[in-house]
């Protein structure tokens, strides 16, 4: 029943033949063209299609678009012919935009709110963005953003707005990100708002057996229905993948057998998306139920079903243990005989998946010649271009990936998916580009987050604080593939070993098989869970030996140049330096242990890589590859094959060859994350882009430096040594207010090259860690440090927990945009807040998820986030870019034992099951508490 | 996207016309707001055939002949900030205040808070979820699995306003095929988490009468939830009184998002009179935990949220009690 619609939206009358049955969000989107609208959890939970109407805020995904009377303003109306709108510039200037997916919305909230009080207080700005949930930034910068909007923006502010570090003109400074102008006004392109000609719209049909083998799947009733142009299943794509290549058990449709309730069955691709969902309901699928695999101890107990009878070569798999890793260091059983007391206890941590507000959605098309591209929102275009090749059975110069902008990660988009797959297969079949757009729901399906894992748990001390031996037992719960799973395996027991070290240690990790969405890497890939066990127990171990818990981990504090226990080289540590910062920002000598009952304070450290040491693949080419082009207007446009997933790497790359050629940010651009305009970078995971597409950068933004100086020192007939490079131009060092502009400067060396100029750069994997088998993994060139001291009260009568505050400080080697590292460290900060207190990626019986929706699976809003105060501690690593390391996963880590701790002092209970429910506070304080 | 198919749109300049467009289009709908019945109609749990849209007629807040007069379509926030409400029945505007986030607040209606359809997380979810669930009680289903069993729908009345409107005895003013009639709130929920309004096909709810309380008139409204704001309740207490000092003349406390039913506090008369010290709270504390039974339709352990009842009663009445 499509009808005529009249809306009258940023002060333009339309007229749209749109259906009596969509949205507003629908009719803005795909009838109006308006994509800066967002869509993130399909029904009214996250707030990211907020759109004013008649001055109010509205969810435009809950509001029938023939039932709109009122003027109605989009993002795009918000910026004028002048410029963009003060409050949006503020959201730049801030660095309140990170991927930007929920910011048009957020954006909108914050302009009603300014428009009923100009000076709005702290409480009115919670308030008003608390329906706009954002995944990023912990909300800290999106209130300065408002707060500095009210107070009066500038429209137009360069890249570079603040003071460099000494001996740098870029380099430490605070500045915008590359991008995020146009995330806030709408522009920014990300995967759903493609739109191809003659484009087809996919769905994927999925198992409602969390285990059972496929008897038939019938697809010849939907095939033949009008509208639908294309039908795939299991056996169009029999070639199994996985994003490790030793591991490779899954395919993108499930062949023969589903293990999970939302495996992908078939597809289709149909004229829109309801004629494809009404194809998918025509599939006839029959089931043959198998005994289900509920979680990780049944799934080791004696004569558990198997979720793969044979492996990737065929072999039969005798359990479900799809890896074990058993490595000890040390001489433990010594470390425990020396010790004065241990504690002992098993911990266990909830699964959490990621929940970016961009659901997965990936669009492809054949060309004429045969030629495939797949736009997707991915973090790893390299690894899903490979890995799309195999699958389809076509040579990858065949294939071409790219990332649109990209509306969160944190590891959920770091493998290929089976929508990467299904759009490709039917858009060659089909004949036409064509879509597919997740709901909410199939993202908590595709999960790969956080692997629920049962720790058990022993640290030995002695009385002078010496942490002598540490041994843990953890079985990791993985869901019904591989995924990163080998990775994670590891990474469970090898990067527990700083930055507090033992001299003992001895860990065994199990990951097994269950019928649940597979998990894999989020944020803190692996190391998050036992890192919440140890913490933990080190606080108790430290309260056994009557030491205060901050001493201790400092006695126990891994040295620049230290070898861990278990042989990782940590060439640079802050962790003595955080650990002074947040004892004395949170009054901690006076406060801890003596606050009133209800209200404690809790530390906790850690460490994490600045990227994997090496390739996933083995290979010796670089990891990261960048190149420059010079442009005689006087810009630089740099390539590189690194994906900007909202952390900000491509404005990293605009200071680092602003840096070294001394062209202003302001005049340089940045291709990435393109297959086949940009040179290889393995991706944004294991937070690798700053340290590794840092150096690659750094190369080459020199070898371009060099030249522009080469080419000045001959203008001006002078030796190169006194051309000096400065913000923005080329100064002669001895004969003062002789300088040329940059852009000058690119003229004279393209004059001088006869060729256009362009650079190059790599970082090339450098050769470190232990010695054994598997001391590459968990290996990296340098490890960052974090202490969090946070502050909790806990209200012994309801059992709820509020966290306070959270002083975080964080070792990052240098921050080459503090204002960027601060949003990832409070954006870290909130997201582990938030696996403490609430949120759990937990299964019924059936392997039935509890709640696959915005609703159900709680993200904290602005309002009970923490005051996050992000302290930056600069090590200067040696081998890192300008002494920089990684700062967005690190910070996340021990934010959850920092809670738990501060609840200990609290009301004097242990909490050793997250989350931090106020049933379970209540249920521990009752049982025992002081 | 979760994408809604196969119903018109007919929207309504005042009440005759949405009724007059109710009876002429079979399976209509009235739809408000909006913000409870589009994400059921997108999970499959309703298919209009025409959604009838009330959103145009205006709502209002009149005072007439000692009752507080307030159109069903009153927006939330509207009457949250609205300056009569907030001096004369405070937790009103402070239930209100406390419904899902801001934007969902400027665009749910009154009207559509109390005549919420009942929640479940086994109901409340997709229709693919539900299929792999089996289906429950409440939709295509044989079995609630809540209780476990063939017999109980146990889908929970969450609203946060219902239990404030209840306490200050509230009454409804419909408009339907049969003409005019008015009820008393506390007639209109039954207990049956499938069926829990006592209303007829196509009646409109229009009215919402709320009796001024006078002098002396505190209460309060305290809502249970993981997040200070979005999340329905998990369990919410409506504390109204009129009060002498520490002494309530009158004392209504009703017990919301335990059940179909709000659950009004019974026996709390022998209070009346006497001052509530430390010792009298408590009793009526344990006498609401005593009939407050909360249904694990909503999350969170159900022994802690009865928990909670008590605690908040006592939290409320402490509070009331000492502002006078």
């Amino acid at each position: 029943m499509k009808s005529l619609l009249q809306l009258r939206v940023n002060g333009e009358d339309l007229t749209l033949a749109v259906p009596e049955a969509w949205t507003l969000l629908e009719a803005l989107r795909y009838g109006a063209g308006l994509t800066g609208t967002k869509q993130g959890c399909d029904k009214g939970d996250c707030g990211a299609c907020t759109v004013l109407i008649d001055g109010k805020p509205t969810l435009a995904c809950l509001t029938l678009a023939h039932s709109v009377r009122g003027e109605v303003t989009t993002i795009e109306g918000v910026s004028t012919p002048e410029g963009p709108d003060p409050v949006q510039r503020a959201f730049d200037v801030s660095g309140a935009l990170q991927c930007g997916f929920c910011q048009p919305g957020m954006i909108l909230s914050a302009k009603a709110l300014l428009a009923r009080s100009p000076q709005p207080t702290d409480a009115e700005i919670r308030e008003a963005l608390s329906g706009n949930l954002c995944r990023c930034t912990g909300y800290t910068k999106i209130f300065d953003a408002v707060k500095l909007a009210a107070n009066g923006c500038e429209r137009q502010v360069p890249v570079r707005y603040g003071e460099p570090a000494e001996g740098f003109s870029v380099i430490g400074a605070r500045g915008r990100k590359a991008d995020s102008i146009a995330k806030a006004t709408g522009e920014a392109i990300y995967a759903d708002d493609i739109r191809l000609p003659r484009m087809a719209h996919g769905k994927i049909l999925r198992s409602t057996h969390a285990h059972a083998r496929l008897l038939k799947v019938d697809v010849s009733a939907a095939a033949a229905m009008p509208g639908v142009f294309a039908v795939v299943t299991g056996a169009d794509l029999p070639t199994a993948y996985c994003v490790i290549p030793w591991t490779p058990d899954e395919t993108a449709l499930a062949i023969g057998k589903v293990r999970y309730i939302g495996e992908g069955i078939a597809a289709v691709a149909a004229v829109d998306e309801e004629t494809a969902n009404r194809a998918l309901a025509a599939i006839v699928v029959e089931y043959d139920p198998l005994p289900i695999v509920k979680d990780a101890e049944a799934a080791i107990a004696p004569g558990a079903a198997l979720v793969h009878e044979v492996d990737w070569k065929g072999r039969p798999w005798e359990n479900n243990v799809c890896k074990e890793v058993d490595l000890a260091f040390g001489d433990v059983p010594a470390g425990f005989a020396k010790a004065d007391a241990v504690v002992e206890g098993r911990w266990f941590y909830e699964g959490s998946t990621h929940a970016a507000i961009e659901p997965h959605c990936a669009v492809a098309q054949w060309s004429a010649d045969g030629k495939l591209t797949v736009w997707s929102a991915t973090q790893v275009s390299h690894y899903l271009h490979r890995e799309l090749a195999k699958v389809l059975g076509v040579r990858t110069e065949e294939v071409r990936v790219i990332q649109p902008v990209l509306g969160g990660a944190f590891g959920g988009k770091s493998e290929p998916f089976d929508l990467e797959f299904c759009v490709a297969a039917l858009s060659k079949k089909a004949g036409r580009p064509v879509k597919i757009l997740y709901t909410r729901e199939e993202v908590f399906y595709a999960h790969r987050g956080r692997h629920p894992m049962d720790m058990h748990f022993k640290v030995a001390g002695t009385k002078d604080g010496r942490i002598t031996a540490v041994e843990s037992d953890i079985l990791v719960d993985g869901g019904a593939y591989h995924s990163f799973g080998l990775v994670t395996t590891y990474y469970s027991g090898q990067l527990l070993t700083g930055p507090v070290g033992f001299e003992s240690y001895h860990f065994r990790s199990r990951r097994v098989y269950t019928n649940k969405p597979c998990c894999g890497p989020k944020r803190g890939h692996g190391s998050v869970q036992p890192r919440f066990a140890f913490e933990c127990a080190l606080d108790e171990l430290s309260d056994k030996l009557g030491l205060d818990p901050i001493e201790v981990r400092r006695r126990n504090a891994v040295v620049a140049g230290d070898r861990t226990v278990n042989g990782l080289l940590v060439p640079s540590t802050g962790l003595l330096a955080c650990l002074d910062r947040v004892e004395a920002a949170s009054g901690w000598k006076e406060r801890r242990g003596k606050l009133p009952r209800g209200r404690g304070l809790g530390v906790a450290t850690s460490m994490y890589i600045s990227g994997t040491a090496y390739p996933i693949y083995p290979n010796d080419m670089p990891q990261s590859g960048v190149l420059v082009r010079a442009d005689r207007s006087g810009k630089l446009t740099v390539f590189c094959g690194a994906n900007d997933i909202g952390q900000g790497s491509d404005g990293m790359l605009a200071y680092v060859i602003a840096e070294e050629t001394g062209v202003s940010p302001d005049d340089i651009t940045v291709v990435s994350g393109d297959t086949e305009l940009t040179p290889v970078d393995l991706g944004s995971y294991s937070s690798r882009v700053t340290f590794m597409c840092g150096i690659a950068a750094q190369e080459a933004g020199a070898a371009m430096g060099a030249k522009l100086r080469e080419a000045v020192a001959k203008a001006w007939k002078v030796p190169v040594e006194r051309v000096k490079k400065g913000y923005g131009f080329y100064a002669d060092a001895e004969e003062p207010g002789r300088q040329v502009s940059a852009r000058e400067a690119l003229v004279l060396a393209e004059a001088a090259a006869g060729t256009p100029l362009s650079s190059s750069g790599g970082y090339r994997t450098r050769k470190v860690g232990g010695d054994y088998r598997g001391g590459t993994i968990g290996a990296s060139p340098a490890y960052s440090a974090t202490a969090h001291v946070c502050e909790v009260t806990v209200d012994p009568e309801t059992g709820i927990v509020r966290v306070e505050k959270v002083w975080a400080a964080h070792d990052c080697g240098r921050a080459l945009n503090p204002q960027i590292v601060e949003g990832q460290i409070e954006g870290s900060v909130y997201m582990g807040y938030a696996e403490a207190l609430m949120e759990a990626h937990t299964f019924d019986e059936r392997g039935l998820h509890s709640g696959p929706n915005l609703l159900d699976y709680r993200l904290p809003t602005s309002k009970e986030t923490p005051d996050l105060i992000a302290q930056i501690v600069e090590s200067i690593d040696p081998g890192g870019p300008y002494g920089a390391k990684e700062a967005g996963e690190g910070p996340l880590h021990p934010i959850i034992p920092a809670i738990a701790n501060a609840i200990a002092d609290a009301v004097g209970i242990r909490l050793k099951r997250i989350p931090f429910t106020p049933d379970r506070v209540l249920a521990a304080i009752r049982a025992g508490g002081v | 996207m979760l994408r809604m198919q196969g119903f018109g749109y007919r929207h309504a300049g005042d009440w005759d016309e949405a009724l007059r467009l109710w009876q002429d289009n079979p399976g209509a709908v009235y739809v408000a707001g909006g913000t409870d019945l589009l994400p059921n109609v997108k999970h499959g749990l309703l298919a209009p055939k025409v959604l009838v849209g009330l959103s145009g007629i205006p709502g209002g807040v009149v005072e007439r002949d000692g009752d507080l007069v307030i159109g069903a379509t009153s927006r939330l926030d509207v009457l949250a900030a609205d300056p009569v409400v907030r001096r004369l029945v405070l937790p009103l505007a402070e239930a209100a205040a406390s419904v899902a986030g801001p934007q969902l607040r400027t665009m749910a209606t009154l009207g559509g808070n109390v005549m919420l359809d009942t929640r479940c997380m086994f109901y409340n979810q997709t229709e693919f979820w539900r299929r792999s669930l089996g289906y429950c009680l409440k939709a295509e289903g044989t079995w609630c699995h809540v209780v476990g069993g063939p017999k109980t729908c146990v889908a929970t009345q969450s609203s946060d306003t219902v239990p404030v409107l209840l306490a200050l005895d509230a009454r409804l003013r419909f408009r339907g095929p049969s003409g005019t009639r008015e009820l008393a709130l506390r007639d209109l929920y039954r207990f049956n988490g499938m069926d829990h309004l006592a209303v007829e096909k196509g009646e409109l709810l229009t009215e919402i009468v709320v009796p001024l309380p006078g002098d002396g008139f505190r209460g309060s409204y305290t809502k249970l939830r993981t997040r200070d704001s979005i999340d329905f309740p998990q369990l919410g207490l409506a504390v109204c009184g009129t009060w002498e000092g520490a002494t309530p003349t009158a004392l209504e406390i009703v017990v919301g998002a335990v059940s179909p039913q709000p659950k009004p506090v019974r026996g709390l008369d022998a209070f009346l009179g006497r001052t509530l010290d430390a010792a009298a709270i408590d009793a009526v504390a344990d006498l609401v935990h005593k009939q407050t039974r909360p249904q694990g339709s909503v999350h969170g352990d159900t022994a802690w949220r009865r928990q909670m009842a008590a605690v908040f009663t006592r939290r409320a009445l402490g509070a009331l009690a000492h502002a006078g």
